[in-house]
């Protein structure tokens, strides 16, 4: 659907058949209790994470005992409602893990699906009207009572639950599966010799219902296991409803057109952060963290927060300026508003001015109709004429107003301004770039010019199909995030086995993010010539100096060669550090001593220096017990030294070291 | 922006949320301040050093000589450009040092006072209001005046001024990273061809360069033209790219442009970052990634001790509430709540699931430019330039690949790491041409031919009046034609505050909407389009009439949850359904501590508390 419309958060049951047949395989495949239970996994795994509100009950069939309000008279047997409607947590994803098994009975899928349907409405009665919907996965592999199908199909409909089918095998439309007979259904995992005799009428019995409630697209509810979870694999990004911004487009003070915006994109961030827990005990009570303030003198003399004000600067100047008169004299504006300054050309907004991060789309007011007219026309005459309108945009009166520009955008379905924010004066860096074009020495020649083609050629991601319609075969927006993907299957796996190392990437995320297969193969030719072509040199630096951030900037547990090789001789010169380079350390100590007598901030962060080639040497000479013990030593002292500041700055996350890590990552380069 | 030829690198991450919250957003700002901070400035700028910038102002008769029609001297208009940079500066870059230094004239000042016609104004330092001031002195009619009471005009010897900032170079203790040094005049011939001293003024300059000292000349307007060659050729710096042959330059006449000359040459062009950009095994080209615009915030506050307003330091430690001892790495672990579930990883681990690969960008292949659309944006654009002097080679294959990418319209999709433990993103390489030619830009065709219905049936009328309405407010475009009234705002406060004046100055809001003007450009165009398009009867600024209540008035937020109805939802996993303020009171009535205001962190603080 139109993916601006808020989605109403659904309730479902899952609702698993565990009967005997489900452990059923043919030889070398995986029983489809296996298959279904990582669809469950999987699902669940993404509503955890998702955070999303949605409800969740899972419902077992074909358990060895009962366990359902509608157990009476020995009707509904072998049903477990195991978990009633409840936001998914890792607890449920533990029971999903150690407590649901294969079973030996068997119980009537449309049994349990009325079963489901009890549970839904009960458990919802009262409640907001969301989305209800049933996910059934069942190998089919039970004889099934047709006799009160039509009543099932009434009830559902007007409870307004949906189904979905997860099997084992794939089901075709009728028309389909006569086209498809040769490469059809037999050839497919999880149909062992075919259908069985129940199977095949239970098929009959899904299709039927399916087509009833959704005539259209009943049967793409029906899923199989694998397609099922394979595209269950990547986390579900983190749901957030889309949220109307009602206002006013004006130009002049006479032409208002009511109009609502949605933000579009934004880069997502994480909902939650980490919190520092105290190692052993893993509460975040037993750690604390303070702020004191101290004045810049030889003693550091500490100064209660109460008695500090606030301030600024104004280049050199500091002003003292208090919250409150800055709060009274800061910019005020009338809140909300998207007003237009002017209209401009489309060409003379450039891409590289877009600022911001995020994207507004703005729609006519809602129930509308002549603001609809309005934006309408606006939206046409700027297409039209290739303009812009040039906006002021505040979203509230707490926000600060920005500059952006409105473009039109006509869609099939749907037209809008879209609206980039601008950069103010302020944000502008104007640099000039020396020209490539006029410079000779870069002019590439013509068949150099050419190799370039033809590697843009092989490379190009945008194919026709026989149809002539174009097929994108890396579609950015449809690769999940893979920090967050990442993050989640890390989260999980501590999460469900909290003492083992956490796991490699997942194949299928790193495959996602490397260029498709067939343009691999294909460029491989291209990709030659343009090597062949275009001599590529890395310039040898002389003795490249290097500031401390350059040497903190590399990954700790991979220390340089190139920077240890050539420096032979040990000794420690002053002057090095002094400008910010440090290659060898000898005698370290006296130095160090040196440079912590001045309680200092600069000479802590050459001191710091001074420890990381001290830190390199000791990989250098394959012998951290020297660092080590310097540290350990340099620790205990801090309290007597009053040397906290430098030791903070020393452990906020510049060097690793002396602990069980630091050896690990140090001796394998041995 | 000078447009240059290079690449336009439009950063998209994948599965950007699709209509994400607003609040999430506007709530959030500080954070995000923070990380984007981290992002975009550039680790190497805080630690590298200060840029520094010198003006050398000529300060004869000839600069002050009034233009024509009442245009503005040389030196006025020198001295706004002047005051200009050091506002901007104060803003963007205060811990910049600049100096002003004036050459040719009557009385002399400088530190170590053995220079004749060489006044230092200014001292290398950071601007302060006090300098705005001064320089604002300068400034006008009464500027001309006091410059020829404090300073006068007097006999020219630029090898002494150039000798005179080498010192205040070499005054300076802290580490310069950028020196720069411009020199203002009008006149080609200073010396008037002594040798002597022209010779004198080469050697000093030579020395400067020497010490990696950038001279730039700003040569300005005078009557039989400025010519470059004889004198000021060997003074200043060679072009870093000689195809422009800065010599050829014309020189100034107008502010505007003066203004833009020295904003293009007066920021060091910092990569953000340098990477390889890989097409393919073994085949790097070294680039580096420069922002051209970075949103510019408002000052962080700092904290200053009460009694001497002197500025404290802050110190932030970690340590065990019991045992009161300092927490060492090993010892703290990182933890996040899902559901009921606590997940505990050590700090690098943390921060090894972050990483991906190391830092680079990756070819992955060739879109059309169609294919890019403007409603993918989610952060700024940067350029990328090749790195010559990394990799020998770079420019030339990085020159055939923008020259295709131009010619067959397509831009390259690439995967990158921008930092180390930075997770991947997908980057369009746009290629930009050095030049926007606006006589070439295509018409557009009628959009109506090319497209089907769309829900609102619009007549043609209604959008050629809008059509109208449009080309009356057609304005030109420039990106640095609006200031930023809420940093501008807190600025002339600061300035202010710092030079005990009344009040602020005024700040004109460059981004309202001049309502009066445009509604008289409008006339009665506005009511045709309104009669067009809305009955007679209709409020724009109203609600909408047809608008349905759901249910009776409506309701006010419960604030209050019985303790039972409380525990049965932390017991269900449900509180995520009650409102924050809910959750709110919740937690004052229960007692429990929470540092959080997002719901995730009052939901867990309740958790924390009822659960057990």
């Amino acid at each position: 659907g139109n993916h601006w419309k808020p989605e109403r958060h659904p309730s479902s049951v899952l609702c698993m058949d565990v009967g005997f047949s489900m452990s059923n395989s043919a030889p070398g495949e995986e029983p489809p209790f296996e298959l279904a239970k990582k669809v469950i996994q999987k699902f669940v795994q993404r509503q955890v994470f998702a955070e999303t509100k949605d409800e969740l009950a899972l419902v077992l069939f074909g358990t060895d005992s009962t366990k359902n309000s509608l157990d009476q008279d020995g009707q509904y047997q072998n049903i477990t409602v195991h978990r009633n409607l409840m936001i998914p947590d890792f607890e449920l994803l533990e029971e999903i893990e150690h407590q649901v098994h294969p079973e030996s009975h068997q119980a009537d899928w449309l049994d349990a699906l009325v079963v489901c349907m009890d549970l839904l409405q009960t458990e919802t009665k009262g409640k907001k009207c969301d989305r209800l919907n049933i996910s059934l996965l069942t190998d089919l592999n039970t004889r099934a009572s047709s006799e009160q199908i039509d009543v099932i199909i009434e009830n559902l409909k007007q409870a307004g639950i949906t189904l979905q089918f997860f099997l084992p095998f794939p089901v075709e439309d009728d028309e389909e599966s006569g086209r498809d007979a040769d490469r059809g259904s037999p050839g497919h995992p999880g149909m062992g010799k075919g259908l069985s005799e129940e199977q095949k009428s239970s098929v009959d019995i899904v299709k039927h219902i399916m087509l009833n409630l959704d005539e259209e697209n009943g049967l793409d509810e029906i899923y199989s296991f694998r397609n099922a979870i394979e595209q269950l694999c990547m986390f579900k990004r983190i749901e957030r409803r889309p949220m109307a911004w009602p206002c006013q487009l004006t130009i002049g003070s006479c032409l208002p057109i009511r109009i609502v915006g949605y933000k579009a994109v934004t880069e997502e961030k994480l909902k939650k952060s980490w919190t520092t827990v105290d190692a052993q005990s893993n509460k975040k009570d037993d750690v604390k963290r303070e702020t004191v303030y101290c004045l810049d003198d030889d003693n550091e003399t500490e100064v209660e927060k109460d008695d500090t004000i606030q301030g600024f600067r104004y280049g050199s100047d500091i002003v003292p300026f208090s919250k409150v008169d800055q709060e009274q004299m800061k910019y005020k504006h009338d809140g909300k508003c998207f007003a237009v300054l002017g209209f401009a050309k489309q060409h003379t907004v450039l891409y590289f001015y877009f600022m911001g991060t995020q994207v507004i789309k703005v729609f006519s007011g809602k129930d509308d109709e002549h603001a609809g007219v309005a934006l309408s026309a606006l939206i046409r005459a700027l297409d039209e004429l290739n303009m812009v309108a040039i906006v002021r945009y505040a979203y509230d009166r707490r926000s600060n107003p920005q500059v952006g520009a409105a473009f039109p955008c006509i869609k099939k379905d749907h037209e809008c301004l879209i609206y980039v924010q601008l950069p103010f004066m302020e944000d502008l860096r104007q640099f000039t770039f020396p020209s490539l074009e006029n410079n000779k020495k870069f002019t590439p020649s013509d068949t150099q010019l050419s190799a370039v083609d033809s590697l843009i050629d092989s490379m190009m991601l945008l194919e026709e199909d026989d149809n002539g319609d174009q097929k994108d075969m890396f579609k950015v927006h449809h690769i999940p995030n893979p920090a967050f993907q990442r993050h989640f299957q890390c989260l999980h796996h501590r999460a469900v086995s909290p003492s083992t190392p956490l796991p490699p990437m997942e194949p299928w995320l790193k495959a996602a993010l490397e260029c498709p297969d067939v343009i691999a193969e294909r460029c491989q030719g291209p990709l030659e010539e343009v090597k062949r072509k275009f001599p590529l040199t890395e310039v040898e630096k002389k003795k490249k100096l290097k500031t401390s951030a350059q040497i903190f900037g590399k990954d700790s547990g991979e220390p340089d060669a190139k920077m240890a090789k050539g420096d032979e001789e040990e000794d420690y010169n002053l002057a090095d550090i002094a400008e910010g380079s440090v290659t060898s350390v000898g005698s370290v100590d006296p130095m160090l001593e040196q440079l912590l007598s001045n309680k200092n901030t600069a000479y802590f962060m050459k001191s710091i220096t001074c420890i990381q080639a001290f830190r390199e040497q000791s990989v250098k000479l394959g012998d951290a017990n020297l660092y080590n013990g310097y540290l350990q030593s340099l620790k205990t002292s801090i309290p007597n030294r009053g040397l906290e500041v430098f030791w903070d700055l020393l452990v906020q996350g510049m060097i690793s070291f002396f602990t069980a890590g630091f050896l690990k990552i140090i001796f394998p380069l041995r | 922006v000078s447009c240059c030829c290079c690449c336009c690198v439009l950063l998209t991450a994948p599965g950007a949320a699709q209509m994400a919250e607003w609040n999430a957003y506007y709530r959030n700002e500080d954070d995000e301040e923070e990380q984007e901070e981290g992002e975009q400035s550039g680790g190497d700028y805080k630690i590298t050093g200060r840029d520094s910038l010198v003006f050398l102002v000529d300060a004869s008769k000839e600069m002050f000589i009034k233009g024509e029609d009442g245009q503005p001297s040389n030196f006025d208009m020198t001295m706004q450009v002047v005051r200009s940079v050091y506002a901007s500066k104060i803003i963007s870059s205060h811990r910049d040092l600049m100096a002003l230094v004036f050459y040719g004239t009557e009385q002399s000042k400088d530190p170590s006072k053995s220079f004749k016609h060489v006044y230092v104004y200014h001292d290398l330092d950071e601007p302060g209001a006090k300098r705005v001031q001064e320089v604002d002195a300068l400034r006008g009619g009464k500027g001309a005046q006091l410059a020829a009471e404090t300073m006068g005009s007097g006999e020219t010897s630029l090898g002494d001024a150039l000798w005179c900032c080498a010192n205040l170079y070499s005054d300076i203790k802290l580490r310069l990273s950028h020196k720069r040094l411009m020199i203002f005049t009008c006149r080609d011939k200073p010396h008037e061809g002594d040798s002597v001293k022209d010779r004198q003024a080469r050697t000093k300059s030579g020395d400067l360069k020497e010490t990696g000292v950038i001279i730039d000349l700003m040569h300005l307007m005078k009557p039989d033209g400025f010519d470059v060659a004889p004198f000021f050729r060997d003074i200043i710096s060679p072009p870093e790219d000689e195809s422009e042959l800065g010599l050829q330059l014309e020189p100034c006449d107008k502010l505007e442009d003066l203004q833009k000359r020295v904003r293009a040459k007066e920021q060091k062009k910092r990569a953000q970052a340098r990477l390889h950009l890989c097409l393919g095994e073994g085949i790097n080209v070294a680039v580096g990634i420069y922002a051209t615009a970075v949103t510019a915030r408002k000052p962080a506050p700092i904290r200053l001790y009460r009694e001497t307003n002197e500025p404290v330091r802050s110190k932030t430690r970690t340590f065990h509430t019991q045992t009161g001892s300092l927490l060492l790495p090993s010892e703290i672990k990182k933890s996040q709540v899902y559901g009921k579930k606590q997940i505990v990883m050590e700090k690098d681990e943390v921060d090894a699931i972050k990483k991906f690969e190391d830092p680079g960008m990756f070819l992955i292949g060739f879109k059309p430019m169609e294919r890019l659309k403007r409603h993918h944006h989610i952060r700024p654009a940067a350029f990328i330039y090749p790195e010559e002097d990394e990799v020998k080679g770079s420019a030339c294959l990085f020159s055939a690949l923008l020259t295709k990418c131009h010619e067959r319209n397509v831009f390259a999709l690439c995967r990158c790491v921008s930092r180390r433990n930075y997770p991947p993103r997908f980057v369009a390489l746009v290629p930009q041409k050095e030049e926007v030619d606006e006589g070439k830009v295509q018409i557009s065709p009628s959009g109506d031919t090319l497209l089907g219905s769309t829900k609102e049936p619009n007549g043609k009328i209604q959008v050629d009046k809008m059509k109208e309405i449009v080309s009356k407010l057609r304005f030109k475009y420039r990106s640095d034609a609006f200031e930023n009234p809420v940093i501008q705002q807190q600025y002339r406060n600061l300035e202010a505050l710092a030079l005990d004046m009344m009040a602020p100055e005024d700040t004109e809001d460059l981004i309202m909407p001049k309502v009066d003007q445009m509604d008289q450009r409008l006339g009665p165009l506005v009511q045709e389009f309104k009669d067009l398009v809305y009955p007679a009867d209709y409020n724009p600024e109203g609600k909408p009439a047809a608008k349905r209540k759901t249910g009776g008035a409506e309701k006010k937020p419960k604030v209050e949850v019985p303790e039972d109805e409380l525990r049965a939802h932390v017991q269900n996993g449900t509180l995520g359904k009650l409102t924050v303020p809910v959750l709110k009171e919740a937690c004052k009535k229960f007692g429990v501590h929470t540092t959080g205001t997002k719901k995730q962190e009052l939901i867990d603080a309740l958790v924390d508390q009822l659960g057990q």
